[in-house]
């Protein structure tokens, strides 16, 4: 089956180059049968790239050690959930794995679009078979997976414990259907632009790969801050990683363009924008792809065998290079008629949340390259970690969180004062109440409390505009026949896009509140204990029971603490927190044992133990983290609200199309 | 606009405008916190972790001893010097606000700036060339019955368009 695998990777790369040429020359010479000729090549492609993925499964399931990477990610011990997520734990596998992704993308693109548009589609499967190629010639050339051992082991290393949990299985592959997904979008616009049909067909033809991929992107960095939580035992989510900056900066640019995106749907306007910012989003996923792969940058998510950096980096400046000259060379089609009402309209907010959202990604790109910048010129290497991040980016994160509520209230084309007062009054009395509120309870006495404050102050301006949006179109529908649930279902119903977005925006601002309170009210406490004697933390107080040694596998031996967690006298709660010793492993890993409620978690770890049974026992008090996950389930919720196919808005949008040419046309008159 | 709308408006900005004050002159939390967000985990496994965030045997016996500096007397400030001197400034969590690493604060709100004014020109230049539009359409509507009916059916096409993209305008805010 090895051989099967290795045999599919060459015929997939064979296919893929055979597939560029004949779509390349279809477009150009307007030659419908070579377009058909090449219909079979994103099945068969796909069909080999799959083929061989099966291989390495079975492979891996079989234990078959004769395959250099089964060897060094996984061993006979190995749970299946983890031998099915030990296909993406290193480089090779990983690149297997998004080129699996990437195949299974454009399949769906070419099934969904092979007989729309003849112009655009065959250029954008060029594009995004080029990017395949260029995977498929590094697993062939480079990165193997099918590499051999001449003499195999009996057995393997083993996966990386840290690595043994199942958000690994969740995780990456939420990520990479991000990363992957804005290949689409991208193939679109630089299809677009070489054959010059730069209207909107090609925003339209891809506008839901972008929300979904956005989705995707932004549920990975959720669940890997998830999976840091659980895992990684120090309390926290978000460390500021050049990985996870790499994670961040695509989701960001992407936000950008989902906003500047509806001024060139709504006024025709921006349109070298929009271009510029989704071609950045997909360079931003390769930069991504680069840090992780090139060694560059010390990050804890660094694979391995970090070799892969010159061929990235060539990917990177040829697709900047492309996008560049494409762009230059197109710039007096893509002229477009830019004017604006106002200042105060929701044209400008959403140009403004652009500057800001850039902002945020430029300074996060910023803070990630500086280490080498500082060592081109200095010759001294640096740090640049959360401490850097935290201070830039939060005061422009209170700004744009401020334009979340802005934005969606505000008038299109010219907003007048009675509009505003119309429409901001009552969100701004809701944001001073609970601002005054909030004084007395909440300590302000460090620069952090302050700023999470001000994040209270806004989210409650933020959620207030968008349920009284809700409130107010619910209450237009509202009639004696129709229940108030059923006015709000029909409401969001037929303005899908509109109120998923509001959505999203409730979701963004319940991460927002989360974010600001574990950061900020958060304590934590650490003691040595011996059995019967307990540590305090706010209204609780923790009983250190007992400590037991579970010889789990013949590679993994658990030892676990036991904790009665009280509240006013009642056992609420029995914390299990322990640490695992893996054979052939310098460190042990830490499995923390977490409470999870709206208003809290305690979060218990085991430091440390001895042989009398005496424990080191750390124990944090977060607020609020759980509105982090549960933001992230609203955001779902949001997306799948405006990704959701919808027959009217294509129909209002024909309608308006058609009452414009009407309405334009001076034969009318 | 009443004037309840204007107090509320006042009220708001002067609570968040104030509170962004004292932010710039709040004192620091917790010392051993502040220590170990101030400073890399210099373990030999180079996990790349800040101390504060790092749980491995090298974090924790550093952080002991951190614990025992603070105790003798010695301020955050004089540890991290002490650690520079021994490791380097690789040892810091963040650059410093001094020499080259000052670009490292400067630049990434000074693009912010640029920006701003960038996106304010643009505006202006945006919202200027509409204004113009609207006053050469206000002297064609002037001048209409005098241009006869081609004109006049131009004019009333642009009327009517504008009046079709307000009413779509409010429809959809």
């Amino acid at each position: 089956m090895n051989d099967v695998g290795e045999f599919t990777l060459m015929v997939a790369l064979a296919t893929s180059l055979y597939g560029i040429v004949v779509y390349v020359m279809a477009a150009r010479g307007n030659r419908i049968d070579l377009y058909l000729s090449a219909d079979k090549v994103p099945l068969i492609t796909w069909a080999c790239v799959m083929i061989s993925s099966i291989a390495l499964w079975k492979a891996f399931f079989t234990n078959d050690f004769s395959l250099q990477y089964v060897y060094a990610y996984s061993n006979i011990e190995l749970d299946y959930f983890y031998k099915f997520s030990s296909f993406w734990g290193g480089q090779k596998g990983s690149l297997l794995f998004w080129t699996l992704i990437l195949t299974s993308y454009m399949i769906v693109v070419h099934f969904q679009n092979r007989s729309k548009n003849l112009i655009v589609v065959p250029y954008a499967m060029a594009v995004m078979l080029v990017i395949t190629c260029f995977f498929l010639l590094l697993l062939n050339f480079s990165t193997n997976p099918f590499e051999r051992i001449p003499l195999p082991p009996e057995d393997g290393r083993g996966l990386n414990p840290l690595l043994q949990n199942y958000w690994m299985v969740i995780h990456p592959p939420t990520l990479y259907l991000g990363y992957v997904g804005f290949t689409v979008p991208f193939a679109f616009a630089v299809a677009a632009l070489i054959s010059k049909n730069l209207d909107d067909a090609w925003i339209r033809l891809t506008r839901k790969w972008t929300v979904v991929s956005w989705f995707f992107l932004c549920m990975g960095n959720l669940f890997g801050a998830s999976w840091a939580y659980v895992e990684l035992g120090w309390g926290g989510y978000w460390a500021w990683d050049p990985v996870e900056n790499a994670a961040f900066m695509p989701l960001i640019v992407a936000t950008a363009y989902l906003h500047s995106v509806m001024i060139q749907e709504k006024k025709d306007m921006m349109k070298v924008w929009n271009m510029s910012l989704i071609l950045l989003t997909f360079v931003m996923t390769i930069f991504g792809t680069f840090i992780t792969r090139s060694g560059l940058i010390q990050s804890v998510h660094t694979f391995d065998e970090a070799t892969l950096g010159y061929y990235f980096l060539g990917l990177l400046f040829f697709i900047i290079a492309a996008c560049i000259v494409l762009i230059v060379l197109r710039l007096p089609l893509l002229k477009s008629e830019n004017e604006l009402d106002s200042f105060l309209s929701r044209e400008a907010g959403f140009l403004f949340n652009n500057l800001l959202l850039l902002g945020i990604a430029f300074a996060t790109f910023w803070g990630t390259i500086f280490p080498i910048i500082s060592e081109a010129v200095r010759g001294v290497k640096i740090t640049v970690g959360p401490p850097f991040y935290n201070q830039v980016n939060v005061p422009i994160g209170l700004a744009l969180l401020a334009l979340i509520g802005i934005g969606p209230i505000i008038a299109w084309r010219r907003a007048t004062w009675s509009n505003l007062k119309k429409n901001f009054l009552k969100p701004l009395m809701f944001a001073s109440v609970g601002g005054a509120v909030l004084f007395p309870i909440l300590p302000l006495s460090n620069r952090s409390e302050i700023y999470t404050y001000i994040a209270f102050i806004l989210c409650i301006f933020v959620l207030s505009s968008m349920l009284i949006e809700f409130y107010k179109g619910t209450m237009a529908r509202y009639t004696s026949s129709e229940t108030v649930l059923g006015a709000l279902g029909s409401l969001i119903w037929n303005n899908k896009r509109r109120y998923g977005g509001y959505t999203v925006h409730i979701g963004v601002v319940m991460i927002y509140a989360g974010i600001a309170a574990s950061q900020s009210y958060g304590i934590h406490t650490e003691k040595r204990v011996k059995i019967g004697e307990t540590i305090e933390i706010r209204d609780y107080i923790l009983r250190y029971e007992k400590l037991a040694a579970i010889q789990a596998t013949s590679v993994k031996t658990r030892i676990i603490a036991q904790l009665a967690v009280e509240k006013n006298g009642k056992r609420i709660w029995t914390a299990r927190p322990e640490k695992e010793f893996y054979k052939g492993q310098n460190q042990p890993v830490s499995e923390v044992d977490v409470r999870s409620t709206l208003a809290s978690d305690l979060y218990v770890i085991l430091a440390d133990f001895s042989e009398d049974e005496s424990a080191t026992i750390k124990v944090y008090h977060n607020p609020m983290v759980k509105w982090l996950w549960t933001g992230g389930w609203v955001i779902a919720l949001g997306t799948m609200v405006c990704a959701w196919p919808d027959r009217l808005e294509q129909r209002r949008r024909l309608e308006r199309l058609k009452r414009q040419q009407i309405v334009f046309s001076p034969a009318q008159e | 606009m009443g004037i309840h709308f204007k107090k509320i408006i006042s009220v708001f900005f002067i609570v968040f405008f104030v509170a962004i004050a004292c932010s710039s002159l709040a004192t620091a939390g917790a010392v051993l916190s502040d220590l170990e967000n101030q400073l890399m985990c210099k373990c030999d496994d180079k996990c790349g972790k800040v101390l504060i965030n790092c749980t491995c045997s090298t974090a924790d016996k550093n952080r002991k001893k951190f614990a025992k500096m603070l105790e003798s007397g010695l301020t955050v400030d004089q540890i991290v010097q002490q650690q520079v001197e021994k490791y380097g400034e690789t040892v810091l969590s963040a650059p410093t606000k001094n020499g080259f690493n000052l670009t490292a604060w400067v630049i990434p709100f000074g693009a912010l700036m640029i920006g701003g004014v960038g996106l304010r020109k643009l505006l202006n230049g945006w919202v200027g060339k509409s204004k113009l539009d609207i006053e050469f359409q206000n002297t064609e509507d002037g001048a209409a019955p005098k241009s006869g009916s081609k004109k006049s059916g131009e004019m009333n096409a642009s009327k009517y368009s504008r009046r079709l993209k307000d009413e779509l305008d409010r429809l959809e805010t």
